[in-house]
């Protein structure tokens, strides 16, 4: 059993009269300690995975299928009082615009204390020294505890928000692009700290960023997402050498490196499929270099292709080829060509 | 063969007075925040130069100064030979007709009214075309350069039915639709999904190409800096720190405030070691300016001959200036300045 089982996974969002799968059965594990970085576009789904396992979905997203298990228990299915009790204690989430969620009529500490009396059962004496030694683990002074939210600069709040999700040394935390709004300086000491505070409270970590590079820098695993569905798995170091789907690859591609010379960038050409009316085949398949008819009409399922190494392609075998034609920009024109004679089709039909 | 510069920024300042507290009503001096604070630069024709720095540093505020939405407090800024302090009506509109801008944020800067033939078409009305034909023949124009194909397609389109990417191609045609000679661009990527940004980095560089447009590049993101830029500066509190050709300048930083930048990006190689030089990530107070050089309450490298600096720029090695009063090789880590982390 390992410490986080997610099977299945399936959370959907009703629109109007129809039905989104956000998160189409996702799987995954996770061992204590262990940190993941999950990557993809916006609406692939990862930071739905996120709400879905601290039960924060709003009212029309629910889990429609699947299991969450956390060190053997349960979580799908909850009362929410359960859930409430759960949280901060077991699992803590660090969010995009966390710095924006404190109370600013409030000084941080009180916020801070606050939620370690709500899950603990100590003297508001024990909590202040509590919130004194979190605040000193992200690098906050005891005085800043006295601030109030307007009186901190963006970097500062995003600590403190930190700290207040770190304060129960919770066995699971969930970092939803904590970083994003920040600058670089900034954001490399941020992630250095949650890195060090993940180590020493030996937590497990789930780290959701639009960045790869951030994950390579951070994470034990990688899970690259796309259209609600897992892509690619594998530890981070393998990933970064041996690259296996399409889109893996388009992502590489897309990325500026500060260390590469007269590198060429090129795009993943189209847009993130609809998730009302999902292709019916690989959810890549309309952006892919490599499609065939076969790919639009059969899901590819996860094949391990190398030992903890997932990729979700009908032509793993073909990678070598792969790897080699994707550095090409013409690779990707052909994909282009085929979207504007598409939208030309259209655009003809709906003017007859 | 010598040309003139597109444009020439000389002792720019831009001064924001901070409003006083009721207990310092009767002090007779008025606080300020230097945005810029003298400020000098040259941006040649067909470049693209890259204005590097973190929030507060004053790049956004001389990319505003530049498109005339801000007014400097001091300096003069000359562009293709006339002074833009030019009061005249039609000399300020000529700047804007020859100056655009692109936004962060396509989500914010198009009007949702307007359709996107009405966004594209109305920069012309506005700067005197009249003729029905002419104007659409502009806009379907512009919408091809900004590869919107076919453009028939997106000109009835409201921007809500556009994605992000060709929500910011839209700006991109409202702001070549003039044929502008120079362009300035705030952080036009950063809004954007990673798989997008290569498409927008490469049209604005096939812009410089195929129209000869002169652009600067404003952003905190070293690694698009490198990818579309000859050259870069880097700004401290106001102050231009490192000024030079992009690859000398990230290959081989002068300036400490640069190296520190460098060594905070990301980089997607795990076998990539990385050279760490960590600093205070608090933000600078940028009233209270220390004596001398700016960076000293959080430089690694900092030296008691510092508080003599008056940023004036070096020029270390070819091309490349430094604000640094030590040499790339003379600048030693203090080590009552190393953090532990």
């Amino acid at each position: 059993m390992a410490f986080l089982d997610v099977t299945d996974l399936e959370i959907s969002y009703t629109v109007g009269s129809r039905t989104l799968k956000a998160v189409d059965g996702v799987s995954f594990s996770l061992r204590q300690g262990q940190s993941m970085g999950v990557v993809g576009e916006s609406g692939c789904g990862k930071t739905t995975i996120a709400k879905g396992m601290m039960q924060l979905l709003p009212k029309n997203g629910r889990i429609s299928a699947g299991s969450i298990q956390l060190k053997g228990k349960e979580l799908v299915g909850l009362k929410p009082e359960e859930v409430r009790r759960l949280r901060l204690n077991e699992i803590a989430m660090i969010s995009q615009s966390a710095m924006n969620a404190l109370n600013p009529v409030y000084t941080v500490g009180d916020q801070l204390i606050e939620g370690i009396m709500a899950h603990t059962r100590v003297s508001k004496k024990e909590a202040y020294l509590r919130a004194v030694e979190v605040f000193s683990m992200v690098g906050l002074e005891e005085k800043r505890l006295r601030s109030y939210p307007h009186q901190m600069s963006g970097g500062m709040k995003q600590r403190a928000v930190i700290a207040m999700a770190l304060s129960l040394k919770p066995s699971l935390i969930i970092a939803d692009e904590p970083t994003t709004a920040l600058d670089v300086v900034v954001q490399d000491r941020i992630l250095q700290r949650i890195l060090k505070i993940q180590k020493e409270i030996n937590s497990s970590m789930i780290f959701i960023t639009h960045d790869i590079s951030v994950v390579s820098e951070i994470c034990d695993t990688i899970m690259v997402m796309y259209g609600g569905k897992v892509m690619e798995l594998s530890a981070t170091d393998t990933f970064f050498r041996n690259l296996y789907h399409p889109y893996s690859l388009g992502l590489q591609n897309a990325f500026p490196s500060i260390t590469e010379m007269d590198e060429e960038l090129i795009s993943i050409p189209g847009s993130p499929p609809d998730l009302i009316d999902p292709p019916v085949g690989c959810r890549f398949s309309e952006r892919c270099p490599f499609a065939t008819s076969h790919c639009a009409q059969k899901r590819p399922s996860l094949v391990e292709v190398a030992p903890d190494h997932f990729v979700a392609c009908h032509y793993t075998e073909k990678v070598d080829e792969f790897r080699k034609k994707a550095r090409c920009n013409e690779t990707w024109e052909t994909v282009r060509e085929r979207m504007t004679a598409e939208r030309r089709f259209e655009g003809v039909q709906t003017n007859v | 063969m010598y040309e003139k510069p597109l444009i020439q920024i000389n002792h720019l300042k831009k001064y924001y007075p901070v409003k006083k507290r009721l207990g310092e009503m009767f002090k007779k001096e008025t606080a300020y925040v230097k945005a810029i604070d003298d400020v000098s630069l040259v941006i040649n024709r067909g470049e693209i130069l890259g204005l590097a720095g973190e929030s507060g540093s004053g790049k956004t505020t001389t990319g505003e100064i530049i498109v005339r939405l801000q007014e400097e407090s001091e300096g003069e800024i000359i562009f293709d030979g006339h002074p833009m302090s030019a009061k005249s009506k039609e000399e300020r509109k000529r700047f804007r007709k020859e100056i655009q801008m692109i936004f962060q944020d396509p989500y914010e800067t198009l009007n949702p009214r307007f359709d996107i033939y009405e966004t594209i078409a109305e920069p012309l009305r506005i700067h005197g075309m009249k003729d029905k034909n002419q104007i659409y023949e502009k806009v379907v124009q512009a919408l091809e350069v900004a590869e919107l194909k076919p453009p028939e397609l997106y000109l009835n389109s409201f921007p809500h039915e556009l994605s992000g990417g060709q929500r910011q191609r839209v700006a991109i045609a409202r702001g070549i639709v003039l044929d502008p000679k120079f362009l300035v661009a705030d952080e036009p990527v950063s809004m954007l999904d990673v798989s997008i940004r290569a498409d927008i980095l490469n049209l604005l560089k096939r812009l410089r190409r195929d129209m000869g447009l002169t652009m600067l590049y404003v952003s905190h993101d070293l690694s698009t800096i490198k990818y579309l830029c000859d050259r870069i500066a880097v700004m401290y509190l106001g102050k231009i720190v490192e000024l030079g050709p992009v690859d000398q300048v990230l290959s081989n930083p002068q300036h400490p405030y640069t190296k520190v930048l460098l060594a905070a990006v990301p980089v997607a190689n795990p076998d990539h070691v990385k050279e760490r030089l960590l600093i205070d990530d608090e933000v600078p107070d940028q009233i209270n300016l220390p004596i001398g050089c700016r960076f000293i309450p959080r430089c690694p490298f900092v030296h008691e001959r510092c508080s003599q600096c008056t940023h004036e720029l070096h020029e270390y090695s070819p091309g490349q200036f430094s604000a640094c009063l030590f040499a790339d090789k003379e600048q030693v880590l203090n080590p009552d300045r190393i953090l532990e982390e």
